[in-house]
């Protein structure tokens, strides 16, 4: 390190200079840039369209949408997304997803018959009975960012107990938001390639977005009930591929509080539609409280006591949990997977 | 707003074309630039715009006082009052948090209650890089290496998208100038912009995430379910990871700010070339290293005392450079294990350094570096324990997949051939027809766009600090 800082300027600011690098005009940086979007809109024009679609309303999604619109509707006229679709499955992430997604329409009772209520609303545990323990050996921990750092805290607990532990957090997914991932395929893709005993569960940091209404056509904004039905009707769908015909557990966990008081109302109903969507399959489907841990009466905190120290529990955002409150739900978790599995 | 999602693709292309439209006139470009840059700025969250400007202004006030008086004292208390302002911007937003609760553990442990309330504050995207340029300003003006520049052009300066975000970090003196002056558009290194961008991406969508999932976030997340082979290449995997992460994320600002006829300086130079800890860092995140030298270092004495002073003078600068990058004590330990390597380079390099072979100095040195790497991705110091400890328990190699020891090998390897065989293939393509450049682009963002997995783009791991 060299004493004045006058003495060497070691910014290389002169390095576009040589070999005739900056030989261009900057019309020519336009027409560059130009071609670039002109044939992203060509061969991928939809997914600007559909990606404004999945926004939440806002300045964002206008402006998204006010590209996307006209760039979906010449795609749509040009065979070119297929022929990109090809020339890039040589390279294309393995994701084959399988199994019906959220775009199938929503079947409804027919009008007039009362839905049976099954033995299997019922926890047993919660009816006294007991229950034979199981062995687990494949629990996959999942959901959006909310299920990290928990997928690493119930890792590091049961893998050295030889439970095989497969972690996928899918960040920035939603299940009102198929635009990255529709977890209705998503979640039987997962259940395919695992078998997992026991799945824990943990989304819900990115609701809230429009979804198509209960018969698939108009789009209905979050919070009324006709979302919360859609929205259940969907995390009911998750829940049913990944019970495997009661053959799993599944571990769910609510979404504590977040900070934001309009993202308050949106995790309120997120957290009622998925009370809802469990009720069929109570024996099977354990909802995790995190609320009552974490933000009792409904309102946030940063920071709770925790073996008589005050810790702090959240992140920055007052959306997520940070380690030590990863550490507190996977406690919560694990308390639910020992009631019936022994590893 | 990011660089590689769906809105930044529709508002640079907007803004690129408004940008040389309007640079003749600068009267209708510098307020276009800054409301440019503070509408990306607010897509992340619009309060931060406050902050932004609120040290924008604090700044330039302070930069106007200075330059009023020629009393060095009062000149020297200004400079000094600004740059605590904005230390204790950052303190707050920053670390706030981290120390608040390690106080009140400490306390707690001794029986003397809760003195702080333990909150989290929301931590502003690009805090860390906008400070520390605010900081570069005032005292470059205190320095007299610049003049007070006007309120829009400091707004510029400070403000400026692509280096908004994650850096990189650059000098008051080297940004001021180029506004001051106009740009010629008929200088442009169109080529090498976009070169840099379709880098960039590969770089970071093609390899860092790639070597991320596949091996890195598993070892680490859960390092007891692995041995040795898998720490060793997971440790060697990461090292090529955060390089492609970071320089990917530089190279597609500085592309960026190409095609809109603005220069950044360098921030990586083959940081895997180095062959001791001072030549790692005049590779590594170069303009950081600059500003520790120039604005710590410097100022602490540098070099100008005893053997012990200088040591204590590199210490200092280091462990404070890692603190910067997150409020964690294994940051903190990263910082100090690097200056310890200066401090050991810089007391035996003399007796020592010289007579060992190049090769065997650069061996010594990635391994260190690798190892310090360990530390820097351990969320905590119980995890870098656990770590560690795998590497003593035998077993299988179960993530050496040929991708992975491809990946590694090549980001590694790449570095280590003779500077000018890769620069003249690459000055040979940035040379070409822009516009067949761009289309190459858009074939290039295609391809790369199908290799994301739906798990989606992680954000790139600089935008934490």
């Amino acid at each position: 390190m060299a004493d004045d800082p006058r003495a060497r300027d070691d910014n290389q600011m002169q390095r576009f200079d040589q070999e005739g690098l900056n030989r261009f005009s900057a019309r020519q940086s336009v027409i560059a840039i130009t071609i670039t979007t002109l044939l992203l809109i060509l061969f991928s024009g939809a997914s600007v369209r559909h990606a404004g679609e999945e926004m939440k309303p806002g300045i964002g999604r206008d402006m998204v949408l006010a590209f996307g619109k006209p760039a979906g509707w010449l795609a749509d006229r040009l065979p070119l997304n297929d022929v990109a679709n090809r020339l890039t499955a040589v390279v294309a992430a393995d994701d084959g997803l399988t199994g019906a997604g959220f775009d199938q329409p929503i079947s409804q009772q027919p009008a007039g018959r009362v839905p049976p209520v099954t033995p299997e609303s019922f926890d047993p545990l919660e009816l006294g009975q007991k229950v034979r323990k199981q062995q687990l050996g494949t629990l996959l921990v999942t959901g959006d960012s909310l299920s990290t750092p928990l997928d690493l805290e119930l890792a590091r607990r049961l893998a050295p107990a030889g439970v095989d532990v497969i972690r996928e957090p899918h960040l920035a997914t939603g299940i009102s938001n198929d635009t990255l991932a529709d977890w209705g395929k998503l979640s039987a893709t997962q259940v395919d390639e695992h078998h997992p005993d026991a799945v824990v569960v943990f989304i819900g940091a990115n609701e809230g977005y429009p979804i198509p209404g209960l018969d698939g056509g108009k789009e209905v904004s979050c919070c009324s009930p006709e979302w919360a039905a859609v929205f259940a009707n969907r995390a009911r769908q998750m829940m049913d591929t990944y019970r495997q015909a009661g053959a799993a557990r599944v571990y769910w966990l609510t979404v504590p509080t977040p900070r934001d008081p309009d993202r308050q109302e949106i995790e309120r109903t997120v957290n009622e539609a998925i009370a809802v969507a469990a009720q069929p399959w109570r024996d099977q489907i354990h909802l995790i409280d995190t609320v009552a841990t974490f933000t009792p009466g409904d309102r946030y905190r940063d920071s709770m006591e925790i073996d008589g120290a005050e810790k702090i529990v959240r992140e920055s955002d007052g959306i997520h949990l940070n380690e030590t409150g990863s550490s507190l739900a996977a406690d919560l978790v694990i308390q639910d997977i020992e009631r019936e599995f022994d590893y | 707003m990011l660089f590689p999602t769906i809105q930044f693709g529709i508002f640079f292309p907007i803004v690129l074309a408004l940008n040389w439209l309007l640079m003749p006139h600068p009267r209708l470009w510098k307020p276009f630039i800054v409301f440019a840059s503070y509408f990306f700025y607010a897509a992340a969250n619009p309060k931060f715009c406050l902050l932004l400007g609120g040290v924008t202004l604090g700044n330039q006030v302070a930069a106007k006082l200075i330059h009023a008086t020629d009393d060095e004292r009062r000149r020297k208390w200004i400079t000094g009052i600004a740059v605590a302002l904005d230390l204790a911007v950052l303190g707050l937003f920053k670390y706030y948090g981290f120390f608040a609760q390690d106080v009140s553990d400490t306390l707690d442990a001794v029986a003397l209650g809760l003195p702080l309330p333990l909150l989290t504050i929301a931590l502003p995207v690009g805090i860390s890089f906008f400070t520390f340029q605010a900081i570069t300003y005032t005292v470059d003006v205190k320095r007299r290496l610049v003049e007070p520049a006007s309120t829009m052009d400091v707004a510029i300066y400070l403000s400026f998208f692509p280096h908004l975000v994650a850096g990189p970090i650059v000098r008051a003196r080297e940004f001021l100038p180029q506004l001051q002056k106009p740009v010629d558009p008929n200088h442009v290194a169109v080529g090498a912009g976009i070169g840099l961008i379709a880098l960039g991406l590969v770089k970071k969508v093609m390899i860092a995430d790639f070597l991320a999932r596949e091996i890195v976030d598993p070892v680490f997340g859960v390092p007891q379910a692995y041995a040795a082979p898998d720490a060793l290449m997971a440790t060697y995997a990461y090292a090529a990871q955060i390089y492609c992460d970071f320089s990917g994320y530089t190279d597609i600002a500085i592309g960026l700010a190409l095609l809109m006829g603005f220069v950044f300086p360098q921030n990586f130079n083959s940081p895997y070339r180095a062959t001791g800890f001072r030549d790692f860092w005049r590779r590594w995140h170069m303009t950081l290293s600059r500003f520790l030298r120039d604005y710590l270092y410097i100022p602490l004495g540098g070099n100008r005392g005893s053997r012990l002073f200088t040591y204590r003078n590199l210490m200092i600068t280091m462990i404070l450079g890692g603190l910067w990058h997150g409020a964690a004590w294994t940051f903190v330990l990263w910082g100090a294990f690097h200056g310890a390597g200066l401090v050991t380079e810089h007391a035996f390099d003399g007796r020592v350094g010289r007579r060992t072979p190049a090769w065997l100095r650069w061996f010594v040195t990635f391994n260190l570096v690798c190892f310090g790497w360990i530390l820097f991705r351990s969320g905590s110091l119980d995890l870098f324990w656990e770590f560690l400890s795998r590497f003593t328990v035998s077993g299988p190699a179960t993530l050496w997949t040929l991708p992975v020891v491809g990946a590694v090998v090549a980001v590694v390897g790449l570095q280590l051939l003779p500077p000018g065989r890769l620069e003249n293939l690459q000055i040979r393509v940035e040379r070409l027809n822009p516009a067949l450049l761009g289309a190459a682009l858009a074939i290039l963002i295609l391809f790369v766009g199908a290799t994301v997995p739906s798990q989606g783009v992680p954000p790139f791991i600089y935008f934490r600090f």
